[in-house]
């Protein structure tokens, strides 16, 4: 009854690899009067960031602490039958919601109840999981699309590939932590070949990556799908490589950038992901020709060009807010 | 649409300060009240106490009248008191003197006290004697006097003597005046 003589008081916490950033908005009658975005140097909450979130939180007794789920051991699953959760996912110990009735997500109690713990000084009022973020993201695509659907944020990245609104395969990783085995033996054997290129030295000059790539346009007009075995070759080329690695020069002045390696080691998770949505027989399996990307943290356009020259894929990037994107459905939640 | 995995904590707009805002003023105006309700039932008191006075007042006003009254009447009781036992006196002093009046040698059977008169019976031996020693005074004392007579089988009278005292003469020997009067010849029957 008075709460709408309130301020409404939107505190959204998107947790980064050694950062936290904080958006507050600040909403009379659904009308943002203040939005504000401070970023600071701590993984859970400090007194500087508390000493900041209590500033906005004194303001009205309608405050909502929302948060983008950390947690590693989260996913989605394609349905929501309790029966056929367990073919995906051993929900005993975790938190799972159905989106739609359609399929589920979920993610670890016990990082649930440890997120509680760890913001405690302030509380939550949400956790909002990465698939339902992408699915909200990309709703007028999801709907109508087949493709696969990714959210890159700094330390995770969340995909599922949809069918319509149809969940065929979702999967969230740690870019850093979580490498399966055959990311890691891709990896390894990249690093390796780029070890070998940096122990040489590279000589600007000497780089021709035009030329080097020119028989790549064959494989532009690849219709065959069982030119597949050939683009593990491709994969393969040190030229691709190169040039790859030459306009990573060319864009930070010779550093080799911690940014290149994330988005590397982004496209062989991605890639790593789509052979076990491909192999797995539990799974829906069908051709993905496209990709959806939510940038969250800013990727570089060489993750674009690796997933179209090295699974030719037609690649879109949106670059998204994560903070304001957890405030929507926040407000959104809110007002449901 | 339920998307969170945690459910939003309940919001209120009592926060800690605004509940220690309304404490504080539920605090001043329980007292506010409390004196207010202290003050009415005082003075709702005192003007019980004030009717009660004042209907107390008027009764014992009452009460004074009905006392005077009864002073009044007591007053009077008094005075009619002292009225009669002056009558009852002088009445006594009267029969006193009557018989003292009375000579050894009659005899009275009755007599008989009048408002304004004595009737006496009785028996003498010979007229002379009642004559002298018994109507000579009945006559300084009424103004008329009347005396019958009548013979008795061993020669002795037996007389009715009847005295009167005129009525302004009567009021003043009530009033305790006593007047010496002249007594008027009486008439003899006989």
């Amino acid at each position: 009854m008075f709460g709408s003589l309130y301020l409404k008081v939107f505190i959204n916490i998107i947790l980064k690899r050694s950062e936290t950033t904080v958006y507050i908005e600040l909403l009379s009658n659904k009308n943002i009067i203040k939005n504000i975005e401070e970023t600071f140097t701590t993984k859970s909450i400090n007194e500087k960031m508390l000493d900041f979130i209590l500033e906005y939180t004194n303001e009205s007794p309608f405050y909502y602490v929302a948060i983008l789920d950390t947690s590693s051991a989260q996913g989605a699953i394609p349905t929501c039958s309790k029966n056929q959760i367990g073919i995906f996912h051993d929900v005993t110990s975790s938190e799972h919601r159905c989106f739609k009735e359609r399929w589920s997500y979920f993610t670890s109690r016990e990082d649930l109840y440890a997120l509680e713990k760890t913001y405690k000084p302030i509380g939550i009022d949400f956790v909002f999981s990465p698939f339902v973020m992408l699915a909200e993201f990309f709703k007028d695509k999801i709907d109508s699309h087949l493709a696969m659907f990714i959210l890159v944020e700094e330390k995770y990245l969340s995909l599922a590939v949809f069918d319509k609104s149809e969940l065929l395969f979702a999967r969230h990783m740690d870019v850093q932590k979580r490498r399966d085995e055959e990311a890691l033996l891709v990896y390894d054997e990249k690093a390796e070949e780029l070890h070998s290129y940096l122990d040489e030295g590279i000589d600007l000059e000497e780089i021709n990556p035009i030329d080097e790539l020119e028989f790549l346009d064959d494989f532009a007009d690849i219709a065959d799908l069982d030119a597949l075995e050939e683009i593990d070759e491709f994969a393969d080329s040190q030229d691709l490589e190169e040039e790859f690695y030459q306009d990573q020069i060319q864009e930070s002045k010779g550093t080799l950038s911690e940014g290149f390696n994330e988005d590397f080691q982004r496209f062989l998770l991605i890639q790593s992901s789509v052979k076990r949505f491909y192999s797995e027989e539990k799974y829906k399996s069908t051709f993905v020709e496209s990709v959806y990307i939510a940038d969250g943290c800013g990727v570089s356009q060489d993750l674009k060009r690796y997933l179209e020259e090295e699974m030719f894929l037609s690649v879109y990037v949106r670059k998204i807010d994560l903070a304001k994107q957890v405030c929507e459905l926040a407000k959104a939640e809110l007002n449901s | 649409m339920r998307y969170s995995y945690t459910k939003p904590r309940k919001k209120s707009i009592f926060t800690p300060e605004l509940k220690l805002a309304i404490t504080f003023f539920m605090i001043t105006l329980g007292m506010l009240f409390l004196t207010y309700g202290f003050l009415s039932f005082k003075d709702f008191s005192f003007q019980s106490q004030k009717a009660e006075m004042i209907q107390k007042r008027f009764d014992l006003g009452e009460a004074i009248e009905a006392m005077k009254a009864e002073v009044a009447l007591i007053n009077k009781e008094s005075l009619l008191g002292e009225r009669i036992t002056t009558q009852n006196s002088v009445l006594k002093d009267s029969i006193t003197n009557l018989f003292d009046l009375i000579p050894q040698r009659i005899t009275l059977s009755e007599a008989s006290l009048l408002e304004n008169g004595l009737i006496l019976h009785g028996i003498t031996p010979n007229k002379d004697i009642y004559n002298f020693m018994l109507q000579a005074p009945l006559r300084s004392i009424f103004h008329k006097t009347y005396s019958s007579f009548y013979p008795l089988s061993n020669g002795w009278l037996r007389f009715v003597s009847t005295n009167y005292i005129e009525d302004d003469s009567f009021e003043n020997n009530m009033t305790g005046t006593t007047k010496e009067k002249t007594a008027e010849e009486g008439e003899d029957e006989n």
